[in-house]
This record gives structure tokens, C-alpha cells and sequence, in this order.
């Protein structure tokens, strides 16, 4: 090789490294972690951070977003996912393009109570998205083929979006230990649903691995310790100013259960989810982006 | 007149339909809308729960109003106002060719209905909210005519958007938000005796097609009530010279106030200041003025009266010699909270229906006999159709007589209607060797009046399980009823509630306190 080639081959070389170090910072961590004082910023950080919702949201798309909008309380009790989370999601949302944004429920209590008093009604449809109460007639059965969920009815306006976005809140729940990002998804089940109680773990699992949310964004600005998934009481409730986003629901869950001084093995579907290589359990082996604001 | 009397009348069946409508959560803690307002304005409701239990609700001091109106202006409330006497009127017009001859007597028995309604009450059995019409129209509507016609409804454009028809779907799916929005309920509710009190409802209106104004003639207690304030009213009724008896005036004379084919015979007490007779006198012979007269009398059969104040002393006895009324406790009779103590609370409800109409949850119920006769259509809590919403209190917002008292948030949630119980024998945990708690998930007390023990059982294949079976904290416990609600053991639940520790009773209790 003479000189000009050899000075060639190393501007070559240097330039590829430099565009295929830039691509890979969008996808370098697999969780944020964001603390601070307000909800809506540590929102927008802890997305930004994964590589800003135009990673996830393309111009024109529609995009369902499922908060937990399950119980008749206020946001202070810690019951339902935070209004400002939402808020700044769907804001996201219209400025990373998407056409339309739709964000429902649904819930165990009286469904215009728990919109109206969680403050999600209010917070989602201020910032242009369409809050729909549940149609009963728009729940398809759907062919899961799981370990225990074989078919179920779930809402068909989450299959005919473009995107679907999780966020739920971080509770104590008895059964399940702990409901987060995998339990938030029988929002979207119809039919008796209180009967997969039977087989909680492994439903939660069928469900997680069939219905793959496009981001999933764990609330724990305020989470509920003792109590759950109702609450009521605002002693059980631990204020930590933190979001947890990540694609990984398996992931964010096993986060999760850290905030509540536990560990993702202690929860079973999680670590039913992490055995069939659904998501990752072990955060040693994930790169989590911490951020204090 | 008769076309002022006419928008009138139109103008307030509006407003009761409006209101309505309005009863009806939108998730908010209070509705937004005096929804009650008819009733509050009912002089026989101020009467009839003052005799039976010496207290009157603030609000119903505007019948006061109503009293005076008739007073000074005779019965233009069941002209003029009535909802249900504009529904009558209209159903009447319907008859094509209507020729009444109004039977003297039997207008009568609205005034006997009226004393036996009175005594009775003044002997603390309040059943005037059976007979009233404003109660009457509202808990028709809500119980059997509203829900049927959302059936209706629902049942057109469901079937359209199954189908699945090109452009039709469309367009029905656009007409059926809107009405979602304005006239539909936002869900669909299913009550008891729905039939049986649609029946009756649509007898009433019927009668019409027999002859206008049937109920408002022969029927009404309140028209029988103002018709005994309206013997002192200014407004008179005069003929001239010219009337050549044709007996034109008394044939469509709504209120009754005509009866002997002629016009001279004009029973002040009856008319309802319709203005029909005065347009259609060719003679034009008929006028209407402001006249002091004398006072006009009812004229009522001194055997009538007496009978009706009798049967009133016979039929009570006969009404409290159930078991209900002495230490029995019937477990399933579940008021709702705020509910006054159950003597308290019969001599009150006049079961107008609109705690029924308002409930959330389609919890509140019309009973039939779980509260004796007495008790008939008075709200019972069936928490298989709804529980009672932890934190909703509208029931007592929309009481009109005080029968379910309001409460604020933070009282209410401390208010026992009952207490859950658990049946081992039917519970998954307990019987069945499978996880469950969903009862302890849905339990809104804040201190979780559901607990667990964790078990371990041997299931058939000798496999050794963790259960967690569920209990009942009965001091927590305020039996809301979504415990039983949610029971995925359907048809009979696992859980249930039972109207022992209800706040309102000092006897119905089990714990030592």
C-alpha cells in the first residue's frame, strides 16, 4: 500500500467510527432514572434520555396511551399514575408529530369518578388528547395461546394504533406483590378479568409478552407502600419525585420493586417473564441512566 | 291565555326533563344542577312529612310558595306547571274526538285519597309518596320508562355497529355520541319491579285515551290538596247573558270543573285555569277575571270523609304488626349511608326515586316487601347490581324530605351500611384451593377492612399450595359491598353483605362497644 492509500484507508476508517458511535448513544441505555421536584420535567428527562420520544413516535401516528386510571381517588393518594405524567407524555406525543393521541382505561370503580378525580381527564384532554371512556363493544377476542391465558377480550383500539405507550403507577398490591408496568396491562382485558387472579403470575406474563408496549414509563413521583392497589390512607404513600422509563417492561419492574427496598425476584412474574426471555431481571446486566434534577 | 298556558307548560316539562337528565354523576362530587327542584316546590311532600315525623328539610319551605300561588291563583300549578299534567293533557289530546262528561262524584275520591294519605301520615305511615305525582313521574321515569327507552336505543345502534354497514355504521355511530352525550344515560341501568311500576305508569297516562286528564280529575292527592287552598282565589269565572247552555265549555273542560252539561255549575276547587273553555265559546259568553268572590266549597260526602279518615286508622295497625317492626332485622334490608333509623327513615322517604336515578353504581334498588309493605319502592343497596361507591355521596345530595341525610366525604366514609361476610364454604381460598383475594383488592377502606392469612394446603394431587385466604375485619368493615360486587363466585357470592353494624341502628349491631 503506498502513502495516499494508506492516509485513505485511515480518514475511512476514522469517519465510519465517528457516524456509528453517534447512532448508538440513542439506544445505549436500556432504563432511565430521573429524580426531581417536577413531575413533568422528570418526565420529559427520563424519555429524552432513551432518545427523545421522536425514537419511539413517528409524524402521523396514532398513538394510545394507557395510564392506571383504575380507582376513584385523588392523585395524592398514589393510586392512579400522576396527571402531570401524563400530561407531559401526551405533550410529547404531538410534538414528536403523532396525529392523534388516545388515552383510556378501565377501571374498577365508577369509570367517570375515577377519570374525573384522578385528574387525568382533565390533565390529557387540556393538552388535546382524546379521553374515551370504555366501549364495551371495541373488546375483541384475541388468541394469546399462554401458559394460562389462552384467549382473552382485550380492547381492540390498542392493536389498531400505531403505538401504545404504558404508564402506570408503582403500588403494593397483596396478590401480586407489587402491580406496575406488566399489571397495568389488564386495563386494556376485557371480560371477567378478576378470575385471572387465579393464575395472577402467569397471566400477567401471557399478557406482557403478547401486548408489547412501544415505551412503558413507571410512575413513582408519589408510590403507594402499604394498602394498595386502593389506598386511601396518605400514610402509606411515599413521596420519591422519580419516573422510570425503559422499553423493557421486565426491566422497569424489577427497578421498581427496588424502590420498594425489594428485589425483581420477589416478584414471580417477573421472574417467570425474565425465564422465557421475555425481558431482563437482572439490573447488573442493564445499563440505567441515573439522573437528579 | 290558553297558548301562554300552553308554552308554560311546555317550557316546565322541559326544565323536569332537563333536570333529569341532570341526575346523573359526571364524576364530579356534587351534580351542578338543583335537580330536586320540583319536589322541593310539592306542598303535600312539606305536608305529609311534617305530620309523620315533625320535621321538614330547608328546602321544602318553597312549597310555601306554591301554597300561595294556589291561594291567591287556584290550581294553575296542575294547569300551568304539573309535568305530569302536561303529559296527561297531552296524551289526551291524542284522543281524536273528546266529548267528557266529568262524573261529579268521582273527583271526590281524590280528596278521600287525600285524607287517608294525611291521617295516615299524621299516624306516622307516610305511603303519600306512592300517590303523589311528582314522585310518581319521577320514579316511573327512572325506574322503568328512562331505562327502557336507553334499551331501546342501544339496542338500534349497537345492532348497526355490529353489522357493520359501510357508510350507515358511520353515521349512526355519529348520531348515537351525540345522544350519548345529551339524552342517553351513560349506562345502561337495570332495576326491579321495572315492569311492574311501567305498567302502572302507562296505565296512568292511559287513562287519557279513556279520558283527558283522568288522573289529575279523579286521582291526584296534591290536586285534591290545592284544590282545598284555591277556595279563597281571585280569579273567577263569569258567563254573560249570552251563553245558550250548548254545554260546549264543559265537554273539554280538563280540570273537571263542569259537570252538569252547562256552564253554570263552575267548581272553583277543580279548575285548572287551562283557558279551553273561554276560547271555544261561540257566543263568546265565558270570561275569566279578577274577582273576589266568596269562598268555595268542596263538596264532599260526610260518609266519604269519614271513611277515609277510618280506613286510615285501620290500615296502620295492620301495616306495623310485622316482625320487621319489632326486634327482627332483616340482614338483606341494606339503606343507604346517611339513612335515617329505619322508623325515621319510613316516615320520610317518599320514594320519588331519584337516590335510585342517581346511584352510581345502579346499587340502589326499589324494594318490594324486604322492608314490609310499608317499605314499598322505598331504596334498598343490592351490591350484586352496585355497590355503594366509596366515595360518592349523592344519594344524600338529591333526598328531598332528608331521608338519607348529606354528608360530607370524610363522614361518609366512617358510615356503616353493613358488614361483609365471608361463606368458607363457596370462597375459592377457603373451599376450592385456589388464589383469589379479590375481594381484599377492591376493598376501599384505607385501613383495608380485608385481610389474609397465608395458608398452606395439599390440593388433590398432593401438591402443596400458599393460599391466601381472605377475612373480614368487621370493625373496619363499612359494607360498601364491592367486596360482594366483585366476587368472581357469581350467581350466590363467596362474600356478602349484611345490614348488621349499620351507623344508623343502635340494635342491629354484633360487637360489643
Amino acid at each position: 500500500m503506498n502513502r495516499r492509500e494508506f492516509l485513505r484507508l485511515m480518514a475511512f476508517t476514522a469517519l465510519s467510527t465517528k457516524i456509528t458511535s453517534g447512532n448508538s448513544e440513542a439506544s445505549r441505555f436500556d432504563l432511565s432514572v430521573v429524580r426531581g421536584s417536577s413531575p413533568g420535567l422528570i418526565t420529559r428527562t427520563a424519555i429524552d434520555a432513551l432518545g427523545g420520544m421522536r425514537r419511539f413516535i413517528s409524524r402521523g401516528d396514532i398513538v394510545v396511551i394507557k395510564p392506571n386510571i383504575a380507582f376513584d381517588r385523588l392523585p395524592e393518594h398514589a393510586a392512579t399514575t400522576n396527571p402531570d405524567v401524563v400530561r407531559e407524555v401526551v405533550r410529547m406525543c404531538f410534538e414528536a408529530g403523532a396525529r392523534k393521541v388516545k388515552v383510556f382505561d378501565r377501571t374498577v370503580n365508577d369509570p367517570r369518578r375515577c377519570y374525573m378525580q384522578s385528574g387525568i381527564y382533565d390533565a390529557a384532554r387540556n393538552e388535546g388528547a382524546h379521553v374515551e371512556y370504555i366501549d364495551e363493544r371495541r373488546f375483541v377476542e384475541m388468541q394469546i395461546n399462554g401458559y394460562a391465558l389462552k384467549r382473552w377480550l382485550l380492547y381492540k383500539d390498542v392493536f389498531e394504533a400505531d403505538k401504545f405507550i404504558n404508564i402506570p403507577i408503582a403500588k403494593h398490591h397483596s396478590l401480586a406483590g407489587l402491580t406496575m408496568s406488566m399489571k397495568n396491562l389488564m386495563g386494556i382485558m376485557g371480560g371477567l378479568r378478576r378470575s385471572i387472579h387465579q393464575r395472577l403470575d402467569e397471566s400477567l406474563v401471557d399478557l406482557a409478552g403478547f401486548v408489547k408496549p412501544t415505551l412503558t414509563i413507571l410512575d413513582a413521583v408519589r408510590i403507594l407502600t402499604a394498602n394498595g392497589p386502593q389506598g386511601g390512607d396518605l400514610r402509606d404513600v411515599k413521596v420519591l419525585n422519580t419516573v422510570v422509563a425503559g422499553i423493557d417492561m421486565v426491566a422497569v419492574d424489577s427497578f421498581g420493586a427496588t424502590l420498594f427496598g425489594m428485589k425483581g425476584s420477589d416478584l414471580g412474574y417477573v421472574r417467570i417473564a425474565d425465564r422465557l426471555g421475555i425481558g431482563t431481571m437482572d439490573l447488573t446486566k442493564l445499563n440505567i441512566k441515573r439522573i437528579e434534577i | 291565555m290558553k297558548r301562554i298556558r300552553i308554552t308554560t307548560q311546555i317550557i316546565f316539562l322541559l326544565i323536569f326533563i332537563f333536570l333529569f337528565l341532570q341526575t346523573e354523576s359526571k364524576g364530579k362530587d356534587t351534580l351542578g344542577y338543583p335537580v330536586k327542584i320540583f319536589l322541593d316546590f310539592d306542598p303535600l311532600v312539606f305536608i305529609s312529612t311534617f305530620l309523620s315525623s315533625h320535621h321538614v328539610e330547608v328546602m321544602l319551605y318553597l312549597s310555601i310558595i306554591l301554597i300561595l300561588i294556589t291561594i291567591f291563583f287556584g290550581r294553575v300549578f296542575c294547569g300551568w306547571i304539573c309535568p305530569l299534567g302536561t303529559i296527561n293533557n297531552l296524551v289526551g289530546n291524542l284522543k281524536s274526538r273528546p266529548s267528557i262528561i266529568t262524573r261529579s262524584d268521582l273527583r271526590r275520591f281524590k280528596y278521600y285519597l287525600l285524607i287517608f294519605l294525611l291521617i295516615s301520615a299524621i299516624l306516622s305511615l307516610n305511603v303519600t309518596g306512592i300517590f303523589d305525582p311528582l314522585s310518581l313521574l319521577i320514579r316511573s321515569f327512572s325506574i322503568s320508562i328512562y331505562p327502557a327507552f336507553n334499551y331501546a336505543l342501544r339496542t338500534v345502534f349497537d345492532a348497526l355497529y355490529s353489522k357493520n354497514i359501510p357508510v350507515v355504521t358511520d353515521i349512526s355511530e355519529s348520531i348515537y355520541s351525540v345522544l350519548k352525550k345529551g339524552v342517553l344515560s351513560f349506562e345502561q341501568s337495570f332495576y326491579y319491579q321495572s315492569i311492574f311500576t311501567g305498567i302502572i305508569f302507562l296505565i296512568i297516562v292511559g287513562l287519557n285515551l279513556y279520558e283527558k286528564r283522568f288522573w289529575c280529575k279523579y286521582l291526584c292527592p296534591l290536586g285534591a290538596l290545592l284544590g282545598l287552598f284555591s277556595g279563597y282565589s281571585i280569579i273567577n269565572r263569569s258567563i254573560s247573558e249570552g251563553c245558550n247552555e250548548c254545554g260546549a265549555c264543559s265537554r273539554l273542560c280538563q280540570g273537571g270543573a263542569l259537570t252538569d252539561g252547562t256552564s253554570s255549575q263552575w267548581q272553583r276547587s277543580e279548575c285548572i285555569y287551562c283557558f279551553d273553555c273561554d276560547d271555544v265559546c261561540h257566543e263568546k259568553a265565558i270570561k275569566f277575571g279578577f274577582k273576589k268572590a266568596g269562598y268555595s266549597s268542596i263538596d264532599l260526602t260526610r260518609r266519604g270523609v269519614t271513611t277515609s279518615i277510618l280506613t286510615a286508622f285501620i290500615i296502620t295497625p295492620f301495616f306495623r304488626v310485622v316482625p320487621l317492626r319489632s326486634k327482627v332485622f332483616e340482614s338483606r334490608l341494606i339503606r343507604p349511608p346517611g339513612a335515617l333509623d329505619e322508623k325515621e327513615f319510613l316516615k320520610r322517604c317518599v320514594r320519588c326515586g331519584e337516590c335510585m336515578k342517581v346511584c352510581i353504581t345502579n346499587g340502589l334498588q326499589p324494594a318490594f316487601l324486604e322492608a314490609g309493605i310499608e317499605g314499598l319502592w322505598t331504596p334498598i343497596l343490592i351490591p350484586r347490581t352496585g355497590y355503594c361507591e366509596f366515595r360518592c355521596t349523592l344519594c344524600g345530595q338529591v333526598c328531598p324530605t332528608g331521608a338519607i341525610k348529606r354528608l360530607d366525604i370524610s363522614e361518609k366514609t366512617k358510615t356503616k351500611i353493613g358488614v361483609a361476610m365471608i361463606d368458607t364454604g363457596r370462597c375459592l381460598p377457603w373451599c376450592h384451593e385456589t388464589q383469589c383475594i379479590v375481594c381484599e383488592e377492591v376493598c376501599p377502606t384505607p385501613e383495608k377492612a380485608i385481610w389474609f392469612e397465608e395458608v398452606t394446603v395439599i390440593d388433590r394431587n398432593r401438591r402443596k399450595l400458599l393460599i391466601k385466604r381472605p377475612k373480614v375485619d368487621i370493625k373496619l368493615c363499612i359494607g360498601c359491598g364491592i367486596c360482594e360486587a366483585k366476587c368472581p363466585v357469581r350467581g350466590k357470592p363467596a362474600i356478602y353483605v349484611i345490614s348488621t353494624g349499620e351507623s344508623r341502628s343502635k340494635e342491629n349491631q354484633i360487637l360489643f362497644s
